[in-house]
Formats: C-alpha cells, sequence, structure tokens
C-alpha cells in the first residue's frame, strides 16, 4: 500500500509541472492586460513601464515562467498585481469559504445521492424507481444559478427561513449547499442505483438470500458495500469541483471562495493570481483522482494486490 | 488501521471539513445597524489605503476626511483646510487647517501631518496628484504652504479625490505594508472595526467627531452607529435584499433594475447627476473615418433621445459634448453641440460621392459603405450600439456589431484595427480630454488615434499654461470646441446615478451631496425608529 501512494505520488511531479506550464500560456497568450486595470485617466506612461518592471512584465514569457516557477516551488506563489497583497494570503482567505461550502455541498448530495440510489435500486422496475429517476433527471438539468435564485424567492423572500445571502453563520450556508449540491445528487444517485442492480445479480448475493438474511441487511451490508465502489470514485473526482466548481452559486449568494476570487482575477487579467488559483485547482483534481484510488484500494483488497 | 476504521476517520474528517469551518465565522450582530451594498465598480477594493490603492470604495470615503471636499456641482468646499488661497502666478499654495481635529488613534492633525502625507505620494501609485507639488512649508501649526513646480490649478481637484484621505502617520509607519488590510486609522467619522476582501466592511461610528464639512446638515458624530458595506455582485440578490429589509440601501442601481424597483411601495429612490458619458470613439488614422465628412455624417445621423429613452428608460441626459454636464468646461457655445440631423447627414455624403444602391446601403466605386461597430459585453453598450446600427441604417451605412468583454476590447482597441466604437469613461474632470485626445496617448488611451496640431496646441495650454481655475475652464472649453469642430467623437449619452433605500429602514436627505454618495450623505442619514 505504502509503496502504491509513493509510486502515484512521484507520478504527481512531471504531471505538475506540465499543468503549470499550460496555466501560464493560458493566462499570457489571452487578449488584454493586468496593468490596464491599474491605470485611471491621469496616470503617466512612465508609471506603466515602472509597473512593467516591476512585476517583471515586460520579459520574456521563458523568463516570466522561470522566475514564476523558481519562486514557486520555494513555496512563494507572488504578489497580486491589482490588489497588491501576497496571492498566498488572497488564497488563505478565500480558502475556508469554499471548503467549506464545497465540502458540505458534496457530503449533501453524496448522502442524498445514495440514498436516492439504493431507493431506487431495492424498488427496481416500479414506479418508485421511475419517479426516483425522472426526479433526478430534471434536478441535473436545472442550471444551479436559476435554482439559486429560485430557493432566496422560495425560503428567504416568501417564507424567511433563511437570510438571502452572505456568509454569515450556518442559515446562511443551507440554500447555497442545496443549489450546489442538487447537480451531483444526479451523478450519485445514477451510479448507486446501476451499481447496487449489478451487483444484486452476483451469485454471492442469492448465497446470502438461501442462508436466509433479510433483504434488508442484504441491500444494506452487502450489497451497498459493493456498490459504493464506483461511487467514492465519482465522489473523489469531484473534490477538484469542490474548490472552484461553485462559482455560480458564490456569484447568486454573495458568498466570497476561490471561484468568485479566480473569477474577478481573470477580468482583471491578474496573473500571478490566476495562475495560482488555476494551479491549485488542477492539482486539487489530480490529486482527488489519487485519494479515490487510495480510498478504492483500502475499500478493495483486491485492487490494492493488483497494484502494489 | 481496517477497512471500517479507515472509512469511519475519513468521514469524520469530511464532516468536520464541511461543517467545523462554520462555527468560527462571525455571527449577525444583534444591535440596530445599517447596512449597504456597494457600487459594483467599487467592488473588491483591496485595501482602504489611499496612498497606495488603486480602486478605493465609499469605506475609505468615510474612515478618512480630505482637506477639502467637492459637491455634486463640482464646487470645492473647506473640510480639513478651513480656508486656502494662491498666489497670482499659481506657484504658492496656502492652507489653514482646522484645528481640534484628532485621529482615531488620538494622534492629533496639525500642519506636520500634512508635510509627512504629501511626502508619502512620492514613487507611489498616486504619485501624479501631487507631481506638481515642490514640497510642503510649515507657516505655524495650523498654516502649510505648498510649493509648486510649476503651476496646477487642478491641484484643488486632485485634493477633494479619495486617493488624498489622509492617514494618521503613526498608525500607518508603525502597521507597514499591512496598514489599510488589517487597520485603517482617519479623521473620518467611522472607524473600521473588520474588513473582509470582496465580502463586507464593518464600521462603528467615531464618538469624537466634530469636524464634517458644509455639505453636510450634521457637523458632528453620525446618526448611525454601525454600518455594514457589503458586496454583492448579483443584481436581482441585492434587489431582493433591498425588498425584504436585507439591506438598506444599494448605492448604485443599473439602469435595467429600475422598473423593477419602482413597482415597490417600500423603495426609495435619490438620483444624481452622472459622471460619466457615453460616446462613439471613431478611429482617425484608418479606416472610413479618418475622413471629417464621415465623422461629421455619422455624428449627426445619431439621435440622442432614442439612446436616452430605448436604453436608459428616460434616467440620465442626452449628451451633446463630452463632459459631464456638471463640469464649467462643458458648457462649449451651442454651435459646437453636436446634434441631430439627418437631413444634413445625408446631404454631406450625397457631396462625398456616396449615393444610395438599391438595398438601402450606400456605394461609392461600387464599394459598399459597410462597417463594423464594437462595443463592450454590458447589456447597455449592447443595447446602445443596436440603436446606433438602426440610426445608421436610416443614414445609409451597414454596421456589423462586433462585441467584446471590457478588458479584450482594450487590447483590441491597441492593434488600431477598429473603426467605430462605443465608449463609456466616468471622469468628472476635464482633463479626461487630455486622457483620450493628447497624440501622446496613441494607441491607448487614445485609442481615436487622434493626432492634429492645432489640439495639440490648444491641449498644452489647456493642461499646462493655465494659471488658475478659471483660465484653466476657458482652456479647456476651447480645446474641446476644436474637438467638436472636428467631430472627434460622438456624445451619445450621459446616464445617471441612482441610489435606492429602503423607506422602512432609513431616512435619506433629499439631495445628495457631494459628486458621489460619500460622507456627506451618510452622516446625515438616520435609522427608521
Amino acid at each position: 500500500m505504502f509503496l502504491f501512494i509513493l509510486k502515484r505520488l512521484i507520478l504527481l511531479v512531471p504531471v505538475f509541472f506540465v499543468v503549470s506550464v499550460v496555466v501560464f500560456l493560458i493566462i499570457h497568450l489571452v487578449p488584454g492586460n493586468p496593468i490596464d486595470n491599474l491605470m485611471r485617466a491621469g496616470s503617466s506612461s512612465a508609471q506603466r513601464v515602472q509597473i512593467a518592471a516591476k512585476y517583471g512584465l515586460d520579459r520574456s514569457l521563458a523568463e516570466q515562467y522561470f522566475v514564476w516557477m523558481s519562486r514557486l516551488v520555494t513555496g512563494d506563489l507572488g504578489t497580486s498585481i491589482i490588489q497588491g497583497r501576497p496571492v498566498g494570503a488572497l488564497i488563505a482567505q478565500n480558502l475556508p469559504y469554499s471548503l467549506q461550502l464545497g465540502g458540505a455541498a458534496l457530503l449533501f448530495s453524496a448522502l442524498t445521492g445514495i440514498t436516492a440510489g439504493v431507493v431506487a435500486a431495492s424498488f427496481h422496475g416500479t414506479r418508485l424507481d421511475d419517479g426516483i429517476s425522472g426526479l433526478i433527471l430534471l434536478g441535473s438539468t436545472v442550471p444551479s444559478f436559476w435554482l439559486g435564485l429560485l430557493l432566496i424567492l422560495i425560503f428567504a423572500v416568501w417564507l424567511g427561513w433563511v437570510p438571502i445571502s452572505g456568509a454569515r453563520g450556518w442559515t446562511s450556508l443551507i440554500l447555497p449547499v442545496i443549489a450546489a449540491g442538487v447537480g451531483g445528487i444526479a451523478l450519485v444517485a445514477r451510479v448507486t442505483r446501476i451499481a447496487m442492480i449489478e451487483t444484486a445479480r452476483q451469485d454471492f448475493v442469492m448465497l446470502l438470500h438461501a442462508k436466509g438474511l433479510s433483504p434488508l441487511v442484504i441491500q444494506l451490508r452487502h450489497v451497498l458495500r459493493h456498490a459504493l465502489v464506483p461511487v467514492v470514485t465519482i465522489l473523489a473526482l469531484r473534490i477538484g469541483w469542490i474548490l472552484g466548481g461553485t462559482v455560480t452559486i458564490e456569484y447568486v449568494f454573495a458568498r466570497p471562495g476561490l471561484g468568485s476570487l479566480l473569477i474577478r482575477a481573470l477580468n482583471q487579467r491578474d496573473y500571478p493570481l490566476v495562475q495560482a488559483c488555476l494551479l491549485m485547482l488542477a492539482m486539487a483534481v489530480i490529486l482527488g483522482t489519487l485519494i479515490g484510488d487510495i480510498v478504492q484500494a483500502a475499500m478493495d483488497p483486491r485492487q490494492r494486490q493488483a497494484r502494489s | 488501521m481496517n477497512r471500517r476504521e479507515f472509512l469511519a476517520t475519513s468521514s469524520i474528517v469530511t464532516l468536520g471539513i464541511g461543517l467545523g469551518l462554520g462555527s468560527g465565522l462571525p455571527a449577525r450582530a444583534a444591535e440596530s445597524e445599517a447596512v449597504i451594498v456597494l457600487s459594483s465598480s467599487e467592488a473588491g477594493a483591496p485595501n482602504q489605503d489611499p496612498i497606495r490603492a488603486t480602486l478605493l470604495s465609499l469605506v475609505s470615503n468615510l474612515i478618512y476626511d480630505r482637506l477639502v471636499e467637492q459637491d455634486d456641482d463640482q464646487s470645492y468646499h473647506p473640510h480639513l483646510a478651513e480656508s486656502w488661497e494662491t498666489t497670482t502666478d499659481g506657484m504658492n499654495w496656502t492652507f489653514k487647517l482646522r484645528q481640534g481635529v484628532t485621529f482615531h488613534d488620538g494622534e492629533p492633525f496639525n500642519a506636520t501631518t500634512v508635510v509627512w502625507w504629501i511626502g508619502k505620494y512620492k514613487g507611489s501609485a498616486n504619485e501624479y496628484m501631487t507631481a506638481a507639488i515642490d514640497h510642503v512649508e510649515i507657516v505655524d501649526d495650523y498654516t502649510v504652504r505648498f510649493v509648486m513646480k510649476r503651476p496646477e490649478p487642478n491641484l484643488i481637484f486632485n485634493l477633494a479625490q479619495q486617493f488624498m484621505g489622509i492617514p494618521s502617520p503613526t498608525s500607518y509607519e508603525a502597521a507597514g505594508d499591512s496598514y489599510g488590510v488589517t487597520e485603517a486609522i482617519g479623521t473620518g467619522p467611522y472607524k473600521l472595526e473588520s474588513f473582509v476582501v470582496g465580502q463586507e466592511t464593518v464600521l462603528v461610528a467615531n464618538e469624537d467627531y466634530a469636524w464634517g464639512s458644509d455639505l453636510s446638515e450634521n457637523r458632528g458624530a453620525p446618526h448611525i452607529k454601525r454600518l455594514t458595506l457589503r458586496e454583492i455582485p448579483d443584481s436581482s440578490t441585492a434587489f431582493l435584499e433591498l425588498k425584504t429589509g436585507g439591506v438598506g440601501m444599494l448605492s448604485s442601481v443599473p439602469n435595467e433594475f429600475l422598473p423593477q424597483l419602482q413597482k415597490e411601495k417600500q423603495v426609495g429612490f435619490r438620483n444624481l447627476p452622472g459622471i460619466g458619458v457615453t460616446y462613439l470613439n471613431f478611429n482617425s488614422q484608418s479606416g472610413p473615418f479618418t475622413d471629417v465628412i464621415m465623422r461629421q455624417a455619422t455624428a449627426l445621423a445619431i439621435d440622442q433621445s432614442a439612446v436616452l429613452k430605448s436604453v436608459y428608460t428616460g434616467a440620465g441626459q442626452e449628451a451633446h459634448q463630452f463632459l459631464i454636464s456638471s463640469l464649467a468646461e462643458s458648457k462649449v457655445d451651442p454651435q459646437f453641440e453636436i446634434r441631430h440631423d439627418l437631413d444634413k447627414a445625408k446631404k454631406l455624403l450625397d457631396q462625398a460621392g456616396w449615393t444610395g444602391g438599391s438595398d438601402g446601403v450606400r456605394t461609392k466605386d461600387k464599394k459598399r459603405l459597410s462597417i463594423k461597430l464594437w462595443t463592450r459585453s454590458e447589456t447597455e453598450f449592447k443595447r446602445t450600439a443596436e440603436i446606433v446600427q438602426a440610426q445608421l441604417k436610416a443614414l445609409g451605412m451597414e454596421t456589423e456589431i462586433v462585441t467584446f468583454d471590457n478588458t479584450t476590447l482594450r487590447d483590441q482597441l491597441r492593434k488600431g484595427e477598429h473603426e467605430l466604437v462605443v465608449s463609456h469613461y466616468d471622469w468628472n474632470n476635464a482633463d479626461i480630454l487630455d486622457w483620450f485626445y493628447s497624440a501622446k496617448n496613441i494607441p491607448f488611451p487614445n485609442s481615436a488615434m487622434w493626432n492634429d496640431v492645432k489640439s495639440e496646441e490648444l491641449h498644452d495650454i489647456a493642461m499646462l499654461q493655465s494659471k488658475n481655475w478659471d483660465e484653466r475652464v476657458a482652456n479647456f472649453k476651447k480645446y474641446q470646441e476644436y474637438l467638436l469642430s472636428q467631430f472627434a467623437f460622438t456624445p451619445l449619452h450621459e446616464p445617471a446615478q441612482n441610489t435606492a433605500y429602503n423607506k422602512d429602514l432609513l431616512e435619506v436627505p433629499e439631495r445628495i451631496r457631494g459628486p458621489q454618495l460619500g460622507q456627506p450623505t451618510i452622516l446625515d442619514m438616520k435609522t427608521m425608529q
């Protein structure tokens, strides 16, 4: 197991460098530059040159990449050109909000999705199954932006149960979590349902029935456990999404977070900040996949042996 | 660790991450307070340091005081400077400072503060604001003299800007780089309690405040003791918050939301004169608009009243020259103002040899009169472009609208491939003409690529040779009249600034003083009991 994790971690190094080059080029090659965002009527062109020199924007792309990378490996993410603050501090300020919203949304979609999947699979082929599948399909096609506004209208404006927007206290988290989690429910529920149905057809399940165990115990303790392996993989893949996938939700509910930080930085072409955010999101996806593999290995001894 | 333990542990960790972090966040304050939503143009201000910042919000306007204040009619009023005078050559400015003013940290405000403060701008992002000052002399404890490198009547405008708020020297030096982020100490009516970039700022009343300017009724401590300034990026959310009383005021309301808000009984409005102008920008160096006749015909074909009516539902006013109408420099000789005259426009094109084609598009030497019209992606600019397109069609000019986001548009303008561009600026000073039309600023911000000998001459007189304010006004008028006579641009619209508030929560003075919603208005605002 240890060797397996170590191998995977070493493989991350080249991936990291490739991703960093892509991220760097993406933001530097799109039109626009950060200095325009700093200029106001009255600023002189000498000032423009001065700012360009200060942030190394007057050097070649290769040089700029090298400077950025050499600082990055020492843990220095640079300084935001527009905001004038260390990128690390800006990310640290926004990260807790993203983790909170994304984590809670992931948890919400996992619990609801697995439950819905189990119920649908248990009543496979009945109207209940069709009903749940239909609802899930509907949920996954509703845009989260619109759903967010609808939830605000019903629960905050008409019923007045929760605050409309902001990030003050846990009640302000309820609506964003639902709006962000609904899309994930569909995915989790469908994977759970299919995996449950397939597992239920296997021989050992028939044996369990023959042993005289109750259907409920078979479904929950044996079938679900097997079916969870692909579900965990799906959930792990969504870890990266936790950090950056809730941009529209953050926007509608006026919440801070990495998504809004990235969007604002992109609009202002704040190179160091965009690079750091994108790199972090990319690494989160890669690490999420790794975690998924490890968890899968931990849950399924056959895979563990095959891989190590 | 076995499987079961592993799963249990990882679930607990996930739960912890998901929910545990929530407990550390501040809960809503119980005491009565007012909540104001900042305008989207001020959103994301990263710090409250007037000397280094390039973007400031209402927050810094409330924490700091300035030497002078500007009103909505662009007149100047004393604040921390009780009075000022300039020598006739414009080379010396003497300011009498108000006595008895203290910073939030208890330090006194006096002549030494001003010397330190002006010195701080050297090498900062806002250096150009004080660039004309050679040095500051202390005459006595409460009198300072600015000795100038060159006459600069515009200094008075600079001193009234947000970027010339005066911070406490002691706190500023002690905090170093973190000044403006973790703390911000001024002499203003509110003290900073907490500040989260992009989220919200909490201010508490400065009970010692007794030096408000004559723009407000209340010169003492503010009536509202606790003020939260929030940033809500989505206008629909902000609208619902205002409607339900979650916030008391929206400092700026987008025009497309006005009709909806006007239907709400509990929502009150205050309008301020605009501080910006939307206009058509011509590329004068390549393409069809190098020819003044083409520029004139296009300018005369535009009916500004259609933009006012269709895009802005009547809010704001038509623009017939380049500057905001509250500036004295905007009062140009009426004969130079650009006004709708379609018949004359058609005649001009006829004379230039562009004659009507079969499909309504004019042609000359078998070439169709077809141009590209660029615009920004915001709704109001896209719709303005559509109106312009329709009006130019009536002239026999075919237009293709191309939309860019603002950052991309700026980059595209540098390439010089544009022909006609729907543009907008926000600036309440006539020196915007220098910014957009002086040859030294080609290709950007002078994306009109405007380079004209007479224009440069008039520019230099206005910018560098005006000795006092009246002379500056006269010189800028002449400069603008020349640009108008050359149809360097087509003015379209001067949008109003709309402020909305919840009548059940707040009492807002009838007239909003100052160029934007700021200190004077908020000092006079009260919460409803």
